[in-house]
Order: C-alpha cells, then structure tokens, then sequence
C-alpha cells in the first residue's frame, strides 16, 4: 500500500527550450481522447505558468487575502468613468467601458477569492446590462443581468429588475414572470427594489391577461 | 500410565479440526486481499499528478535522446503541483459529499460492501495524497503548504464561476437571432395590420388618440384595437423606463 503513493503513469511529456511551454510529443500513442485531455490539460497548464511567472520571486500564489489592490483600483476607475458615460446617456461608450472592466475582473488571476470576482462582476454586468437597456438591445442586456443575477442573487434586485424588464420588451412575459417571483422570493416585496419589481409584476400579468 | 491409544482419536479429532480452521482462515484472508487490490479505483487516473510526476522524471530521461534540453524549470513544477492540489481538492469535496449518503446506503443495504472497500481505499489514497501535496509545496517556498489548498480551492470556485459566466454569454448569440426573428414577425404583424383596412391603418397612425376615439370608429377597426393598444404602449414604455433607469444604474 505504501507504495502506491509512488506509481504513476508516465507521460512522455516536451519541454519547449525557450518558451519553456510543455507539450505532448505527436509520435506517442494515445486514443484521440486521451490526446485531447492531455493537451487541454497542458493548455491550463502553461497559462497558469505564465500567470505564476508574473509573480514576485517565489513565484507562489500569495494566500487569497489580502487581494492586491492595484486590479480592483484599475477595475474601480474603469466602472466609474463608465458610470460616467452613463449619466451623459453616451449608452455606447458605458457599455464599451463597463466590456473593459469585466474583461478585466474575468481575468483576475485564479487564487483571489471568487467572492471577490462575483461582487465585482455582479455590479459590472449589471451596470452594463442596464447600460445595454438604453440603447434598448433587449437580449444583451437580458444576458448581462442574468449574469449578474446569477454571481449575486441576494441583494442585487436591480439585476432582478432588469432580467424581467428585458423578458417583458421581448414580449416573453411568462420568463419575465417566474424571474420576477424569484427575485421577489429572495428580496422580500417591503424593499424599495422590491415594490418596483411587484409594480413590474403587475404590468407583465395585465400583459399575460391581454395575450 | 497414559491410554494413548484412546486418546488418539481426540486428538486426531482436534488436530482436524484445527487444521482445517487454519486453512480456511488463510485461504479466504487471500482470497480477501487479492479481491480488494482488483478492485476499481474510485476515481479515474489523476491526470495532472501523472503530469506533475512526468515532469518531476523528464530531465534524467530525456538525456539521452538531446543535450540540449534543460532541465525543467521550477515555476512550471509549481504550476503543475498548483494543477495537482485543485484536482485533490475537486476529489476530497467529492468524497466528502459523498460519504453521506454511501453510509447511509450501505446501512440499509442497498449497496454491497465492495463499493465501501473501494470508497475507504480512496479516501486513504487522498489522504496520502494530500499529505505527498503539502510537502512537495513546503519543499518549493517555506509555509506554502499552509495556503497552497486555500489557493487551489479559490482556483477551482474561480474556474467554476468563470465557466458559468462564459455559458451565460455563449447564448448571446442565440438569444439575439430569436429576438431579431421575433422583432421581425411583430413588424410585419403591425405592417399587415396598417396596410388592409386602410380607415384603421389612418387610425393606428395617430395610436394614442385611437385608444381614445375607437368607440366612436368603425366596427371594422374594434378588431384592431387591441393590436393599437399593444403598439401604443410599446410606444411609451421606452420612455418610462428611461425615467426610471434615471434613479438607478448607480452604484
């Protein structure tokens, strides 16, 4: 038993000199399958690598907390010019800068903490979900806050808000209904977003009332 | 004086006996081992310590074939044992979710006791295993066994979340051609509508004074108007939404 530790399968693995990328030799023999696993596999591999590289000397991961602050403050800067933009009803150039700041917190390296990259990302898809309203591009916008909705679902009823509102200008008022009681199930109908989402409501049911 | 004669078949008895206890004992305690060690391993080969463990051997092997290749530089063993832990840990919570309801299973009956064999086989495998991560990482950089798991399970909720959002956002596409379609169908619902009675489409021109007038209009527009009201507040929603957008937005 003891030894089993110790017994693994050998990969016939090559290590490119100067990228140091590792890769899977052509000629070994392995099922498509495998190959496709194994290289997939390599792919994380040396992105993480290269993520890792890009580290301070002892190229570990720091432990999750602190997070270093200087992504959150580019992440920040970007959200508030995009707000910016926003209240000038530049819709265009909000959205282009709220893409900037979620490409930016996606690719917040892997070992911060992923509370921390849901928060973010719930404010930022649903800043640019509502963003995408304005220009009244009714499925993006559908898909950001449903995003959104999904990283944070617990006190973020304006995502909640904007997932139906979208479903309903699409005329897909029975969707827009069962997101609306949803998020009046987690946000409670007392709430100031709540009674927007029960006036919401009652549009989208005299809507299904009509159809 | 001793009657060894009678006492012989006593002890032939118990000398039976016992050899055949013994015999038995041993056979079945291999019969055991052999069927526990051709058991099936719980979970699949584990692909990134294969990797971590083939890099670990590449140097020494590889030597023969070029001079030239370097050894394998230690940023890309951490990596790889980075790999390594956040699969360990995927498997540990596996484990850990499932032990519940096996043991419950297993009480009852419903399932044979191999299945347990194999589960605590695994669960002492991730032990070791586990253990083997942690010093590996101590080896590279002091204290990192300490967070090298905290690191690895953020990276695997990371990936997770990250995979989810990536779902959301692949529909967009589709979501898109069947609101376009759909946009497309409303259109020409309401062109169809304004073109054939020509009095109604007259109407419908001037939407929000036929809600208003329609009693006083024909009975061929009563039809229509339903399909006015509809457009009418397709034609003020926007408006609204917007005054409403005003308060929010801000975070």
């Amino acid at each position: 038993m003891a030894s089993e530790i110790d017994i693994f399968n050998h990969y016939p693995l090559f290590i490119d000199p100067s990228s140091k990328a590792i890769s899977l030799p052509q000629s070994s023999a392995y099922t498509s399958v495998q190959r496709s696993n194994i290289n997939t596999e390599l792919q994380e591999l040396n992105d993480l690598h290269r993520s890792l590289l890009s580290l301070d000397p002892p190229n570990i991961p720091p432990p999750p907390l602190p997070v270093n602050p200087k992504r959150s403050a580019q992440i920040t800067k970007l959200r508030d010019s995009g707000n910016a933009a926003y209240r000038k009803n530049n819709h265009a150039e909000a959205v282009r800068l709220y893409t900037y700041a979620i490409e930016m917190a996606l690719a917040r390296p892997g070992w911060e903490p992923v509370t921390l990259a849901r928060e973010e990302l719930a404010g930022l898809f649903g800043n640019r979900a509502q963003a995408l309203m304005g220009q009244q591009a009714w499925p993006e916008g559908y898909i950001d806050a449903k995003a959104s909705v999904d990283s944070k679902p617990v006190g973020n009823v304006k995502a909640w808000w904007r997932v139906a509102k979208c479903l309903a200008e699409m005329s897909r008022y029975a969707e827009a209904k069962s997101f609306i009681l949803k998020g009046l199930e987690i946000e409670g109908r007392t709430s100031e977003g709540g009674k927007e989402l029960v006036a919401l409501l009652e549009d989208v049911d005299a809507a299904l009332q009509r159809a | 004086m001793v009657d060894w004669l009678s006492l012989a078949v006593p002890l032939a008895y118990l000398g039976v006996l016992i050899g055949a206890l013994a015999t038995f004992s041993s056979l079945y305690r291999k019969r055991k081992s052999r069927k526990a060690a051709s058991l099936e391993p719980w979970f699949p080969a584990h692909l990134q310590r294969d990797i971590y463990f083939s890099l670990m051997h590449l140097d020494p092997s590889t030597q023969q074939t070029e001079k030239k290749l370097p050894a394998v530089p230690e940023s890309v063993l951490k990596a790889s044992l980075l790999r390594r832990a956040t699969e360990d840990i995927r498997r540990v919570l596996a484990l850990r979710s499932q032990k519940q309801a096996l043991s419950v299973l297993l009480q009852r009956g419903s399932v044979g006791d191999d299945l347990w064999q194999r589960f605590l086989r695994a669960e002492k495998e991730m032990e070791d295993e586990v253990k083997d991560v942690v010093a590996e990482a101590n080896a590279y950089a002091p204290n990192w066994g300490q967070t090298i798991f905290q690191s690895a399970n953020e990276m695997m909720n990371n990936d997770l979340y990250r995979k989810r959002m990536d779902d959301h956002q692949s529909k967009l596409a589709e979501e898109r051609a069947f609101w376009d379609k759909k946009k497309a169908s409303i259109q020409e619902g309401f062109m169809k509508e304004l073109d054939t009675p020509e009095e109604s489409g007259a109407a419908a021109a001037k939407a929000p004074e036929a809600a208003v007038t329609s009693t006083s209009a024909a009975p061929s527009v009563q039809s229509d108007e339903d399909a006015v009201l509809v457009e009418a507040e397709s034609v003020n929603t926007p408006g609204s939404g917007g005054k409403k957008k005003k308060g929010k937005g801000k975070k």
